[in-house]
């Protein structure tokens, strides 16, 4: 009899933290930080490309100072937010981020859109290699993102609805996710067509 | 929020129409016919992924049937010895989808490579807005860059696409492709093995759950048991969304269970050996069952946006 018991709250206890959500709150939460984690190493992918192409450009452009400025000063920007995985729970971490990542996508749209008038540029294979990389970066920094807010709407449904709501508020107390909110101007990747 | 809207205003339309002609038709009708109206216009956004019928899936007749022929060869020689998967679609036109956005689509509801690997490629060529993309999975991105597959696109591909000549231009990239990622894997016999273990030991927890469930219901009555079985199994391996065979061996399991569990431990329970012995042993058997149909399809790789487009 006694093994009966023992038996059945193992069986009973299994079914708690299955039923209750307290596994899949805390595997939502480890993808949507892996999630994150990609969104990141796009983002340092672009700024690692930076240099190389201002060194290309500035070799043709030289009178376009300014912009090659703006980049330059923009990258460093980025360079001095802090980021961090507990940032994702951090509505202003988050927009401050976001901030500084679309002020680097400005400058860098405007210093492709000046590259247009250098037609020796243009034809440059440096140049063209780069804005290869840069296409595909860009490409891959929306399906980052694309992807990451996917994982936090499926994690903050998880917190939210019951009985799951019960054991985020009781036991795990976790914050909603913010989702990458896309920048005006910005949800699209810079057309650099010729 | 748009389809929202809609739906609202169709049902108050709904409300209407019934006040007239609810004496001619059943209700239900509008019901229906308003459901089926909602599905038609979440479905009608964007351009539905084709489904992946071989290494070429050539829906927008590019190329011709010797071409066609030569390069599932190729493709499945490829996969092979390499184990890395290239798939060619081709399609009639986007239809107002955003080159990129369907290509990482394609490659998520495809899944081609391998697990684990992640070493799938598509090459995509859309006939009307005449793109070109070469979608590469995160395991080749070391070799097949964005820099490398533009080249590939902008260089080998798109010439030819340009004088009509699809034929070599499909040969000619493929080639271009496959030499860029040769020797990045190798085709492992193993792997078969170790993919059902994987399977198999995910599932175990499960098992193990059910069958104390069923001990415990048998030992009540032999009929109860046998009936949780022949029921619950199955109705776990469907919400795990498992193959029709799976679930009817899940079935025959659960039903062998139900019956044969209170049957072993019918004496007092001494036998713990003997229990997990026999649950193994079920497993086992589950493993064996196996999900392989021998067919072509994509096996789980993953894509993070990789890869380059080019117009021609």
């Amino acid at each position: 009899m006694k093994r009966y018991l023992i038996l059945g709250i193992i069986a009973v206890v299994m079914m708690m933290f299955t039923g209750c959500g307290y596994n899949t709150i805390q595997q939502n939460e480890e993808v949507v930080k892996a999630a994150w984690g990609d969104v990141e190493a796009t983002y340092q992918r672009r700024n690692d490309l930076i240099p190389n192409l201002v060194e290309t450009v500035k070799a043709y452009a030289k009178h376009e100072q300014e912009t090659l400025q703006a980049v330059t000063e923009a990258r460093a920007k980025v360079g001095t937010v802090q980021v961090s995985k507990d940032m994702i729970g951090s509505p202003q971490a988050m927009a401050q981020f976001q901030q500084a990542q679309s002020t680097m996508g400005g400058a860098l749209s405007r210093l492709l859109l000046v590259a247009e008038r250098y037609p020796d540029l243009k034809a440059n294979q440096n140049f063209r290699d780069l804005q290869n990389q840069l296409e595909g970066t860009e490409n891959r920094i929306n399906v980052a993102r694309t992807r990451y807010n996917q994982t936090v709407q499926n994690f903050n449904t998880s917190i939210r609805t019951f009985p799951n709501n019960l054991t985020n508020s009781l036991i795990l107390k976790l914050q909603p996710k913010e989702v990458y909110k896309a920048d005006p101007g910005a949800d699209k990747a810079p057309k650099v067509k010729f | 929020m748009r389809v929202g809207k809609g739906s609202g205003k169709n049902g108050a339309a709904i409300i209407k129409s019934r006040g007239k002609a609810s004496l001619a038709r059943p209700p239900g009708l509008f019901f229906i016919a308003s459901l089926v109206f909602l599905v038609c216009a979440g479905s009608a956004r964007g351009l539905d992924v084709p489904p992946l019928k071989g290494y070429v899936n050539d829906y927008a007749n590019l190329m011709s049937r010797e071409t066609r022929a030569r390069l599932e060869q190729e493709l499945k020689d490829f996969e092979r010895s390499d184990s890395t998967q290239v798939v060619i679609l081709t399609v009639e036109s986007l239809e107002g989808d955003v080159l990129e956005s369907f290509s990482i689509k394609v490659a998520e509801t495809w899944k081609i490579g391998q697990k684990g690997k992640d070493n799938g490629v598509i090459l995509l060529a859309v006939k009307k807005e005449r793109k070109t993309r070469i979608e590469v999975g995160r395991g080749l991105e070391g070799r097949l860059t964005d820099l490398t597959a533009g080249r590939i696109v902008q260089l080998v591909i798109n010439p030819q696409f340009k004088r009509g000549d699809f034929d070599a231009g499909f040969l000619s990239g493929i080639r271009a492709v496959i030499d860029a990622t040769r020797g990045e894997f190798k085709a492992d016999k193993v792997k078969r093995a170790s993919s059902t273990r994987g399977i198999v030991s995910s599932f175990m927890p499960l098992i193990v759950f059910g069958a104390v469930c069923l001990l415990i219901l048998g030992r009540i009555s032999r009929p109860l048991g046998a009936g949780a079985g022949l029921i619950g199994f199955p109705l776990f391996g469907s919400m795990l969304g498992l193959p029709l065979v799976a679930i009817i061996f899940l079935g025959f399991l659960g039903l062998s269970l139900g019956i044969f569990l209170p049957l072993f431990f019918g004496g007092p329970f001494g036998g713990a050996g003997g229990y997990r012995h026999g649950v193994w042993g079920a497993g086992d058997g589950f493993s064996n069952g196996g999900f392989d149909d021998g067919g072509f399809g994509g096996s789980g790789g993953d894509f993070g946006g990789g890869g380059a487009s080019g117009d021609w």
